[in-house]
């Protein structure tokens, strides 16, 4: 006799804004009557968070691995103790997603979900069936994300910079390569402040350039900072690298930079308590000897029409 | 029975005159009708003839079905072009298949890939898929694995043949459905990236743009699974939607959810050019989102491809944007045809970057080579660019502006050349003469834009232009400067129509001898050319407008035999007759010089038979110098006529059916000549023919023409001449063969031999005899003694029919008064004027001949041939009542014998022939009929 659990949830997306309620069926699905002693259904929300080995050492890593944060935590019964038939029974649930009534310093509130290196915020429905001793409870889990409600949008902040042999010169004043081609390469992007659902727009244009391009690229970045007493770490990866520029592109002819800000990998920016989610754009022109130039915009990602 | 019977020819009194009903007409009935058909569209005039021939009927002719249904078929095809998505999907079809045929390479190419055989890898790779099962860790996984390959498992093949490369880029097609069908669906995905990866590779460049074809095919195949899917989710199975259709608003969350996430996977792969060729191969998934989306997202993708940096890359990519977007939005999709153009003009000059130059010449590629890649791609923009632009000639003007201002044109002009119609461009012929004249110097495609506009001018016909001299004068001068010998004769084609057909015949023969001079200071035999060469006359006699005029010009000929090898000469003087025949209208030829020039032709033609030529060849040829030998004509100069036959018999004696067509001919001559010209050609003809009828190899043929000739001979009173011919005729009979292989297939020749022989017979009455020899009926009697020699089967019918007409004439011979005569010629009934001894001699044949038949009848009887018999004893019989005389008792006797058989085998009044018979024997009141009319009713009487 087996039997099978599996939670589905009515919205095929998964995502839920805070207030709404979570509808879903819990599927039983068994060869044969199955006894138990209880169905309840656990929502759960909480931010890992882990120190790189970068800022503080190996040992310091391990041992002081923060704690998690609970965002959310409810429980409800689905079933009370007793008998389901044999075949599919599909057990209908509704929760309200309703952040933390009794508030403790520091708790940030319903956060979006977002997968990252350092900090990832994740909620799931956990099913459980109890059943008689002797018997492994039966256990299932789905995972569902939260966005914020969408706010509207914020004013556009254009930023615009030139790229020449002098701002880098001025950047990194070490001056390790002897030879800089000439180039003067200029970039825009429309805005800094984001909307996640959009895609990030700007244009570039290569006006000179003594070497031919090998590639012009965008790179998003994340910034995740965790801290709190026993440790600090700040940690800049990269979520995605997009080529807007392939081979040595027409001089004087905008490029358009285009990037759909890809979904989990990114969530508005975060700034809490206990940990900082912060983005950042780079665009790099690689030349064809590989030799590398990048610009660095800070961006404000926003959940916003 | 006794076996014997005399037979006595009964003399018919004076022939009845018939009445017979007769009214004047314009025109002879039997006269040749000349039709001449006008070529527009065949079945069209076969439907008005079947219509004409069929609306008796009430049922629909079953051919006019096939031919009605045909055309409904054409016609509602034209009816779905007007659908642009239909007619986008035509043109480019064609042109798929061009570029395919066109750009082929035998370099050694390379193809990345984790997904070709090497399998060990492969599998391992799907396996590490299976052992994921957590979601959230197979997302991430999924969108890590979308850019490197697993590095281990890609694998580069190289030195592939063209062929097997595109084995192998139908082996990945095939994969990916595979994928798609076993749930793998990322791996389906996967297998699209590594082939849009495969174009960024530009190392065997004239490979590129087949490369480009079959691999976007795959990406249309991956397209069209994702799309149809998403369909499915949407759908029911059997709702068919067409994209129109389809509304977002109905799209279920899961659908929309699941679209979604093949955008969001598209959008992070991290090379662009995969990136995009992706986002246009899903670009039709945009309808179950929103359909608003489409057209700002080809707008972006027409941006966008601004970063590839390779000028032959991004075009081809523009390519396969506009062609994904013809096929989503049809006629909307043009105005991005247009902004796809005005971005390539843009980047126009990336074409002649350096590095691109260094690329092409490390593969030996040469400029003209090289450039030619990028024509389908410009083509296919300039093509949905048109389609849209209500204002051809702004267009135009703006582009050939363009042109002007800009260095390297001629890719562009040479596009722009083709792609516009003729109208348009004729107007601005003289402006794109004068762009190529500027800078033709250094101008690589200069004989390709102006082949193209040459073709241009060719076809707007009806426009006539006043600077045509003007625009040959620029054109010869470019056109002298190219230096491949090959592109000047392809230029040459199209231009020299145009000089035909606008200009003066002297104008045209300077260009043909500037060709002439062109081709011998290029310093190659002109053989190596004969196919270009070939075409360009071909060209000539088909479109100038009086085909005649070419042989005038004095430089046509030598050009026409600038090719020496016998192989092209002859191929040459082929088309050149079959062209000239089949637009020669009138029916005769009467320059002396143009006979000279067509008979030097067919001398060439005539050569070429060999031994080892096959018999469709020969025909060919034939043919043609038939059509030659019947249109010369030299008026009344009869003379020269002849002379011109005795020519060609001794130019063409290879070819059987060339001397018997001039025997013909020559017949027709010597009916022709009539008294006035003196009967010495009369004679010179009919010995023309004695001559030259043995030569033939075919007996059957010999027997007609002797035939021929002999009875032309007699009709021109020249009896010596005709007695020849018909004694050759009478010892030809036993040679001719039974069966004659004809068309590969054996064909009995009793039928056509049967003929032959009935009109030998009926000429022998006219023939009259030979005074100088004492046999009676001189000729026939040899016929009748070359008949008892020949070992004919007794009981084939043309044996005995030949034998029952040997009878009629025999009988006719006998008529005070022939049935019908020759003017000039004095028959047997005047030379002998019923002379007894004649007239036995001849009563003697026919009783010997009447025995004969006696002998067969009995044969037919005893080979059991009752229907032969019957019918052969009905013949008799009606022979012996009609014709002979029935007062004798022999006669009368052998009539009712004959009758009792015939009806022993079958009963008259079964038989409509017999009771006719009785019944004109019944309706005769000669008392002899009436006796015989007697003893026939009696026997049956008896009988019964």
């Amino acid at each position: 006799m087996s039997t099978n659990l599996s939670i589905n949830l009515k919205r095929a997306s998964k995502v839920y804004h805070e207030g709404e309620n979570i509808v879903g069926v819990v599927v039983v699905e068994s060869s044969g009557d199955v006894r138990h002693e209880g169905l309840a259904l656990l929502m759960e929300g909480s931010v890992n968070l882990q120190l790189s080995t970068k800022n503080v050492g190996i040992f310091e890593a391990f041992s002081n691995s923060i704690k998690p944060i609970t965002l959310i935590s409810t429980s409800i019964e689905l079933a009370p103790p007793g008998k389901i038939p044999v075949g599919v029974t599909e057990i209908p649930f509704e929760m309200p997603l309703r952040a933390r009534q009794a508030i403790s310093p520091g708790y940030p509130g319903l956060l979006e979900t977002y997968h990252g290196v350092f900090v990832n915020i994740m909620y799931t429905l956990k099913c459980s069936m109890k059943r008689s001793f002797l018997n492994k409870p039966l256990n299932a889990g789905c995972q569902f994300f939260v966005q914020y409600k969408q706010q509207d949008p914020a004013p556009l902040k254009p930023v615009r910079c030139e790229i020449t042999p002098a701002t880098i010169r001025a950047a990194s004043s070490a001056g390790a390569r002897a030879a800089i081609p000439q180039f003067q390469v200029y970039a825009e992007i429309d805005s800094t402040v984001c909307p996640l659902d959009k895609p990030l727009t700007g244009k570039i244009r290569v006006d000179e350039c003594s070497v031919p391009i090998k590639s012009i690229e965008l790179q998003l970045v994340r910034v995740e900072t965790c801290g709190c007493a026993e440790g600090y770490s700040r940690d800049a990866t990269e979520i995605q690298n997009i080529q807007v520029g392939a081979g040595d592109v027409c001089r004087a002819r905008d490029v358009p930079l285009y990037m759909v800000l890809p979904r989990l990998f990114t969530c508005p920016t975060t700034t809490t308590h206990n940990f900082k989610i912060e983005f950042e754009l780079n665009i790099a022109v690689i030349f064809e000897d590989d030799y590398l130039v990048t610009e660095n915009f800070p961006i404000l990602l926003l959940r916003s029409r | 029975m006794p076996m014997y019977y005399e037979w006595t020819s009964r003399k018919k009194s004076v022939l009845k005159k018939h009445e017979y009903p007769s009214f004047d007409v314009a025109s002879h009935p039997l006269k040749v009708n000349v039709i001449n058909v006008v070529k527009d569209s065949t079945s069209k005039i076969l439907m008005e003839n079947l219509n004409k021939w069929s609306s008796a009927f009430e049922e629909v002719d079953p051919l006019l079905r096939f031919e009605q249904m045909k055309q409904e078929e054409e016609n509602s095809q034209t009816e779905l072009q007007v659908d642009d998505v239909t007619n986008y999907k035509k043109s480019w079809n064609t042109r798929r298949s061009l570029i395919l045929n066109k750009y082929t390479t035998g370099e050694k190419l390379s193809i990345v890939s984790s997904f070709l055989p090497g399998g060990e890898k492969l599998s391992s790779f799907s396996a590490l898929f299976r052992q994921v099962s957590n979601l959230n860790e197979k997302v991430k996984h999924r969108l890590e694995q979308l850019d490197d390959f697993d590095k281990g498992s890609v694998r580069k093949t190289m030195g592939l043949s063209q062929q097997e490369f595109v084995t192998k880029i139908n082996m990945l097609n095939d994969e990916i459905k595979k994928a798609w069908d076993s749930e793998q669906r990322v791996k389906a995905f996967k297998i699209g990236i590594q082939c849009s990866k495969l174009l960024s590779d530009v190392n065997v460049m004239q490979f590129y743009p087949s490369k480009f074809v079959l691999i976007t095919d795959i990406l249309d195949t991956f397209g069209v699974l994702v799309f149809d899917r998403l369909k499915g989710k949407s759908y029911k199975q059997n709702e068919v939607k067409d994209i129109k259709d389809i509304d977002p608003k109905s799209i279920p969350e899961s659908a929309k959810e699941t679209c979604q996430n093949w955008l969001f996977k598209m959008a992070s792969i991290r090379e662009l050019l995969p990136r995009l060729y992706m986002e246009m191969s899903l670009l039709k998934c945009y309808v179950f989102i929103s359909k608003d989306e489409i057209k700002p997202a080809i707008a972006r993708l027409t941006t966008m491809i601004r970063g590839i940096g390779n000028p032959l890359v991004a075009l081809y990519l523009r390519l396969y944007l506009c062609r994904v977007a013809s096929k989503l939005l049809g006629k909307e999709s043009e105005e991005f045809f247009y902004s796809n153009l005005k971005e390539f003009l843009e980047e126009y000059q990336q074409i002649f970057h350096p590095m691109m130059k260094r690329k092409f010449e490390t593969q030996l590629l040469t400029l003209d080579k090289y450039l030619n890649l990028y024509v389908p791609a410009v083509d296919w923009l300039l093509h949905g660019t048109l389609n849209s632009n209500k204002c051809k000639d702004t267009l135009l003007d703006e582009l050939l502006q363009k042109c002007e201002d800009m260095e390297n044109n001629e890719l562009l002009l040479y596009c722009v050349v083709n792609a516009f119609d003729s109208t348009s461009i004729t107007k601005k012929s003289s402006k794109i003469l004068e762009l190529v004249q500027k800078s033709a110097e250094k101008m690589v495609l200069v004989s390709d834009i102006l082949t193209s506009l040459g073709e241009h001018l060719c076809s707007a016909d009806n426009h006539r232009q006043l600077a045509s001299e003007a625009l040959i004068q620029t054109w010869w001068k470019l056109a002298t400067i190219i230096k491949s010998t090959n592109h000047f004769l392809q230029v040459l084609e199209p231009w020299l129509q145009f000089a035909c057909t606008h200009l003066s015949t002297q104008h045209v023969n300077i260009i043909l001898r500037g060709t002439i001079r062109y081709m011998i200071k290029c310093g190659k035999p002109a053989d190596e050319f004969s196919g270009n060469f070939h075409f360009v006359i071909k060209r000539m006699l088909k479109f100038i407008p009086d085909v005649e005029e070419l042989f005038l010009m004095d430089a046509f000929m030598p050009l026409v035999e600038l090719v020496q090898t016998s192989n092209a000469r002859t191929m040459m003087a082929k088309t050149v007759l079959s062209i000239f025949f089949s637009r020669y209208t009138s029916v005769q030829i009467e320059d002396h010089i143009i006979i000279s020039s067509l008979m030097r032709l067919c001398c060439i033609l005539h050569d070429s038979i060999n031994a080892v030529t096959v018999e469709d060849e020969s025909k060919v040829c034939a043919e043609l110098i038939n059509k030659f030998v019947q249109a010369v004509t030299y008026e009344d100069d009869l003379e020269q006529q002849l002379n011109f036959y005795v020519e060609c018999r001794s130019a063409f004696i290879k070819l059987d059916a060339v001397l018997i067509a001039l025997v013909h001919a020559v017949n027709a001559l010597a009916t022709r000549a009539g008294a006035r010209q003196g009967r010495w050609l009369q004679r010179a003809c009919a010995a023309y023919c004695f001559v030259t009828v043995p030569s033939l190899h075919c007996a059957l043929a010999r027997a007609h023409l002797y035939l021929l000739s002999g009875q032309v001979a007699l009709l021109n009173n020249c009896i010596g001449q005709a007695e020849a011919n018909f004694k050759a005729l009478v010892g030809l009979i036993p040679d001719i063969p039974e069966f004659l292989l004809e068309d590969g297939q054996k064909k009995p020749t009793n039928i056509k031999v049967g003929g032959i022989l009935s009109d030998f017979l009926s000429t022998m009455l006219v023939m009259p005899d030979n005074v100088d020899s004492n046999c009676k009926a001189y000729i026939l009697s040899g016929f009748i003694k070359m008949i008892e020699r020949i070992h004919w089967k007794k009981t084939d019918p043309l044996y005995y029919n030949t034998l029952l007409h040997i009878l009629d004439v025999l009988s006719a011979m006998t008529q005070e008064n022939y049935a019908y005569h020759i003017d000039s010629v004095l028959s047997n009934d005047k030379l002998y004027g019923s002379e007894d001894e004649f007239l036995e001699a001849v009563d003697k044949h026919a009783t010997n001949i009447c025995q004969e038949l006696l002998v067969v009848l009995k044969m037919l009887g005893d080979t059991k041939e009752t229907k032969k018999q019957y019918n052969l004893a009905l013949a008799m019989f009606w022979r012996v009542v009609t014709r002979g005389d029935l007062s004798r008792s022999a006669m009368l006797s052998l009539a009712a014998n004959l009758w009792m058989l015939s009806q022993k085998l079958q009963d008259p009044n079964n038989n409509k022939m017999a009771k006719t018979m009785l019944a004109a024997l019944a309706s005769d009141n000669s008392p002899a009929s009436q006796t015989l009319l007697k003893k026939l009713t009696e026997n049956s009487t008896k009988q019964s």
